[in-house]
């Protein structure tokens, strides 16, 4: 099995990984650069200027290029506020349940045994979990912060890691390379880090992506049920439950963040479907 | 086959006790549950009154044993803000919730099949990629989004299906759309890979050489065994389809057990919470259970395992 | 002589890849007539399959094929939909792996009914009897309990001859072996082969035999089509080519073959240096001078075709030395 990865030609050659690619880099750029970006305060509230309809309708101005929300906020503001929000969410919950769910799938993949089956195990109690309510419940329970979000989901969404890097080990493990470093008495934890991990790599990215994008839903559907970030901070999530009183005059206040969360995230997953690609060894 | 099954059961078993384990000690995280009961302004003699008649004042475990006792017998407890047993109030709303969930599954795999084994006939071309773009799609946009478009378009401006509510067939449309749309595309991947797989087997090069038509090919030869692991799938996709039902049934105020259970959080109704968590993961094991021996059943060579 | 039952004039495969199109066979012509075994010999990736699989219509998506003349019966194969029509009623095909060439969603006995309903018609119970005859004909017994057995539940050997006997259903005039006996061992190839031969004699049937193994080729064939990186290099009668190869790449393979008397126990058998040469582009010359212990400067340059009668071959020489 041979993994092609970065070979420019083939990277140009797979337009899904480069339009996702951009478009993450773009919206990475304003998150990163949103207080130098935003034309606004992004909490500063004007109850003499309350939604106003954006630039291209007729009441529009260029002051508020997308308009202002019900309290009288600059729109933009509050959307570029609010990629912070949804990136920081989608990396730091990735890094949380990465480092939990490839630990849990080495350790099965590599010992098998009686470590696989507790593994297996533990994975099957997880999935017969629903995901959304035990994290609106910890929410409900020790309240909305961004911190909490992060910390429920992280420790809730390992499974998939779990479950990939736990047969693409099985896989490795029998390879020969591994088995000669083990008979040359390399320790276990050097072989899983040093042997093992860079081979995962590959479907540990791509998983990464998918999960990535799924955070930012979860964090979304949270908020916009109430229970996950909190007011004032701009989450598109929360941006859409505010609005939705106000959607039968003011339906860009929904489609606004809407289609930025759709954006993000039909891009990420982009990314991770050309990404997939590019791993997968060439059928001959 | 036998063998199988029974060792199949006896690892349900042991992951619905886990989960018994875990939905207990929800209940026990949120606070005294004594104190929760008696209400608000409740004296001290009245809640510890409260405590003895229920059994609170016993060590951890009993109270496990008894609670499980409980809720083997159908009984999981009273809810704290409908007043009322937490069975009863479940078992109301759930009819609501299947009807849902089924027209929501048979909205995804009618778009999926044909789609999936469309973009896998023709892999690789424009069809291929509409379908994968589609699914993509699909996949990014928030259901509660798509979920007050539709409510936008076809209760508000077009006033054919009502936005809330859930009286007649008609209240269902726009949710069951929605959940529908959400859990397509896993559906629609799954069908294309194994069409795929399926497609370039010998098998199927076989039905091709006894000059079968080309229809027969596909859906008899092909898609039978590419639909296994799709059976599979319809048991996890539960999960999520439950999950998509919070936000669903709160959008649409449909009132099931997404719906209670999105109350139950908002008023911190633990017991209610607690049944409706433990329920879907029995769901969830007893569908995961099924889809195994149907599997079982579908593929002969699973059948002597 | 009678008109041949397969007639192929200038077939060609070629497949487009990522670095340019594969050329997997090279304008190929030979004749199949009614009740002969031609058997098509070559080292893997000499364009065998790819020529069965393009007489049965069956190249994959990638593959195109094209001929000045394809025909069976009379019947133009290159036209739109004619070789669908034929193939499974009077020309039928069997593959290399019996262990995954049935489906393991039905039984042996759909499997077996379902061609047959469909191009022969009549009651499913008659297609039933007649699948239960063809599995005794293939020396299968208790047939009828075979028929409700699912593929995973009868050995590689006996597969095979589901196989065949599933292909024999509609009495085909004309049946394409790829490598039938290839993935069998050695025991169950001798059983494999005798019943192919027995079949063709009770039922008149021509059979085009796919082969990397000339030891096979020498006990089948009545005729023999030699090719090497998509074009044909030799052909002639199973004799000719047995007693009097011409071709070097021909000497070069029965050198390969282990004769028993003749060749000493644990004797080093003849093998081809070299490897076969890329099929992406155009080939000049002959193709197999790199590895010809008599190439010249000339083999460098368009091949003569040479011969007498039915032997013919691809070479700047008269005769092999």
């Amino acid at each position: 099995m041979t993994i092609a990865i970065s070979k420019p030609s083939r990277l140009l050659r797979n337009p899904s990984l480069v339009v996702g690619l951009a478009i993450i880099a773009a919206m990475l750029f304003v998150a990163i650069f949103a207080p130098l970006l935003a034309p606004h305060d992004p909490y500063m509230q004007d109850i003499t200027r309350r939604a106003v309809p954006p630039v291209w309708y007729e009441k529009g101005t260029w002051d508020n290029i997308l308009g202002t929300d019900q309290l009288g906020r600059d729109y933009l503001s509050r959307l570029i506020y609010g990629a912070r929000v949804s990136l920081l969410i989608g990396f730091s919950v990735v890094a949380i349940s990465g480092v939990i769910g490839t630990t849990l799938g080495l350790l099965a993949g590599y010992f098998g045994g009686r470590v696989d089956t507790f593994v297996t195990f533990i994975v099957t109690v997880r999935l017969a979990m629903p995901v959304i309510l035990v994290a609106l419940a910890v929410v409900a329970l020790f309240g909305g912060s961004i911190w909490v979000v992060i910390a429920v989901l992280g420790l809730l969404k390992w499974d998939r890691f779990a479950v990939v890097v736990r047969s693409t080990t099985q896989q490795i493990r029998a390879l020969d390379y591994i088995a000669s470093a083990r008979t040359a008495g390399a320790s276990t934890a050097w072989v899983l880090l040093r042997e093992v991990l860079p081979n995962i790599a590959p479907q540990l990215i791509v998983i990464a992506t998918i999960e990535v994008a799924s955070a930012i839903l979860m964090e979304a559907a949270l908020s916009f049920l109430g229970l996950g970030v909190q007011p004032p901070l701009p989450s598109w999530g929360l941006m859409i439950s505010e609005a939705k009183s106000y959607m039968f005059f003011s339906f860009w206040l929904i489609a606004i963040p809407g289609t930025a969360l759709a954006t993000l995230v039909f891009a990420i997953n982009l990314a991770g479907d050309g990404l997939r690609d590019l791993i997968t060894p060439e059928r001959s | 086959m036998l063998i199988y099954i029974l060792k199949r059961l006896g690892l349900a078993l042991i992951v619905a006790l886990t989960v018994s384990v875990i939905a207990f000690a929800l209940l026990r995280a949120s606070g005294d549950i004594a104190t929760a009961l008696a209400g608000e302004g409740a004296t001290p003699e009245s809640i510890a009154v409260i405590r003895q008649t229920y059994g609170l004042d016993r060590p951890i475990p009993v109270q496990y044993l008894s609670w499980l006792w409980d809720v083997a017998r159908g009984d999981f407890g009273q809810s704290y803000f409908f007043r009322t047993d937490v069975a009863g109030l479940i078992f109301g709303k759930i009819g609501n919730t299947l009807i849902l969930g089924a027209a929501s599954l048979a909205i995804a795999l009618a778009l999926s099949i044909p789609l999936g084994v469309l973009a896998a006939i023709y892999s690789g071309s424009i069809i291929d990629r509409a379908v994968t773009m589609f699914s993509l799609m699909g996949q990014a946009l928030p259901s509660f989004f798509l979920a007050l478009a539709l409510i936008m378009v076809f209760a508000i401006n077009l006033r054919m299906f009502p936005a809330s509510g859930a009286d007649s067939w008609r209240n269902f449309v726009l949710p069951a759309l929605t959940l529908g749309y959400y859990i397509t595309p896993p559906f629609m991947r799954l069908v294309r890979a194994g069409m795929i797989d399926a497609l370039n087997t010998d098998y199927v090069r076989t039905a091709r050489a006894k000059g079968l038509p080309a229809r027969r090919v596909v859906f008899k030869h092909a898609l039978r065994n590419a639909l296994v692991p799709v059976v599979g799938l319809v048991a996890v996709q539960l999960g999520l389809l439950m999950g998509g039902s919070v936000v669903v049934e709160s959008i649409f105020a449909l009132d099931g057990l997404g719906y209670l259970a999105y109350q139950s959080i908002s008023y911190r109704d633990f017991p209610v919470l607690q049944g409706v968590v433990l329920l879907l993961s029995l769901a969830y094991v007893v569908l995961t259970l099924l889809s195994d021996i149907i599997n079982a059943w579908l593929d002969p060579r699973l059948r002597a395992a | 002589m009678t008109a041949p039952l397969l007639s192929v004039r200038d077939l060609r495969v070629d497949l487009k890849t990522r670095i340019g199109t594969l050329h997997a066979v090279r304008g190929i012509s030979f004749d199949v007539a009614r009740g002969e075994t031609l058997c098509i010999v070559g080292e893997s990736g000499c364009g065998k399959s790819m020529t069965s699989l393009a007489l049965m219509d069956l190249l994959p998506r990638v593959a195109k094929r094209s001929a000045s003349g394809l025909t069976f019966d009379g019947q133009d194969m290159m036209r739109p939909r004619v070789a669908e029509k034929l193939r499974g009623r009077r020309m039928a095909m069997i593959f290399q792996e019996p262990m995954t060439a049935l489906n393991p969603a039905f039984t042996i006995g759909d499997q077996m009914v379902e061609a047959y309903l469909f191009h022969v018609g009549g009651s499913r119970a008659a297609a039933v009897d007649r699948a239960a005859q063809m599995l005794e004909k293939v020396g299968i017994g208790s047939a009828r309990s075979r028929l409700g057995q699912y593929p995973h539940q009868l050995s590689g050997g006996l597969r095979q001859r589901v196989m065949i006997a599933m292909a024999l259903m509609t009495e085909p005039e004309l049946l394409i072996a790829d490598e039938p006996t290839t993935a069998l061992d050695v025991t169950i190839q001798a059983q494999i082969l005798r019943l192919l031969k027995d079949l063709q004699r009770e039922l008149g049937l021509a059979i085009i035999f796919i082969t990397h193994d000339l030891g096979l080729v020498s006990r089948i064939a009545d005729r023999v089509v030699v090719m090497y990186a998509g074009a044909v290099v030799e052909e002639g009668s199973a004799a000719e080519i047995f007693e009097a190869p011409a071709h070097p790449y021909t000497c070069a393979l029965i050198d390969c073959i282990p004769q028993p008397g003749k060749t000493e126990r644990g004797a080093h058998l003849g093998t081809i240096p070299g490897v076969v040469p890329s099929l992406i582009g155009r080939q000049e010359g002959c193709a197999f001078r790199d590895r010809c212990a008599l190439s010249e400067a000339v083999c460098a340059r368009p091949v003569p075709v040479r011969g007498h009668g039915s032997h013919h071959w691809a070479c700047i020489r008269e005769v092999a030395a």
